[in-house]
């Protein structure tokens, strides 16, 4: 992959329209451009840059829970539903 | 009577992740709070990323909190989502903490993206376990 793909696949990742993925790829190009302009070591970037991997796992999780969350909610309304049926 | 029936044949088809959801982790004050301590102290910590005194201290600071959380909820049953996540959020504390402790150069950036990042992620645990069933 070249630089040039990545930056066409960053900007389409940063008009995704979801606000998470947007701004985790503002962040990449931001932390690239810092690292190019010598801000930061290329060991350092390359640290942010898992670290970004790292939050997207986070995002992941955090959505799987957040699902279990409403099924949850689903599950112990149909409960009481059920219980105010019988 | 009838949509209710559908409605837990529709849930009966899919076992497990019912089962998961049931009997989720209820709400713990102490993990959320664990959690608000991280998402502030982190907020804190970057704005003293150019103070090199304090750099090193913080990051210790954050990584041990961040081990916290993941001692605390590692045994909470039916909680594997929050401890993944928190490993995660760990990786990142202790990542800052070893490059200060390796002796090198660590830039005021790559200081404030860590705890931004932490920040960040703190944030989104803490919106979702708030949400948690009470």
């Amino acid at each position: 992959m070249t630089i040039d793909e990545i930056n066409q696949q960053l900007a389409a990742l940063a008009n995704c329209g979801d606000p998470q993925f947007a701004q985790a790829a503002q962040y990449v190009a931001q932390a690239t451009a810092a690292a190019q302009a010598g801000q930061m070591s290329p060991q350092e970037l390359t640290e942010t840059l898992q670290d970004m991997q790292r939050q997207m796992q986070i995002i992941q999780d955090m959505g799987q829970l957040q699902l279990k969350e409403t099924l949850n909610t689903v599950i112990n309304g149909l409960i009481l539903i059920a219980a105010a049926a019988t | 009577m009838k949509k209710l029936l559908s409605a837990v044949f529709v849930l009966a088809l899919n076992g497990c992740v019912a089962y998961d959801a049931y009997m989720l982790t209820s709400f713990d004050s102490n993990e959320y709070q664990l959690m608000a301590q991280i998402r502030i102290d982190a907020r804190h910590f970057a704005t003293a990323c150019a103070n090199p005194v304090m750099g090193k201290p913080n990051a210790v600071a954050m990584a041990n909190e961040t081990e916290l959380f993941v001692a605390y909820s590692e045994y909470l049953p039916h909680n594997s989502d929050a401890v993944n996540a928190a490993r995660a959020l760990n990786e990142i504390a202790q990542g800052l903490k070893d490059r200060y402790n390796s002796g090198g150069a660590v830039s005021p950036l790559f200081c404030r993206l860590k705890f931004n990042g932490i920040e960040h992620s703190a944030d989104l645990i803490q919106q979702t376990l708030g949400n948690r069933p009470r």
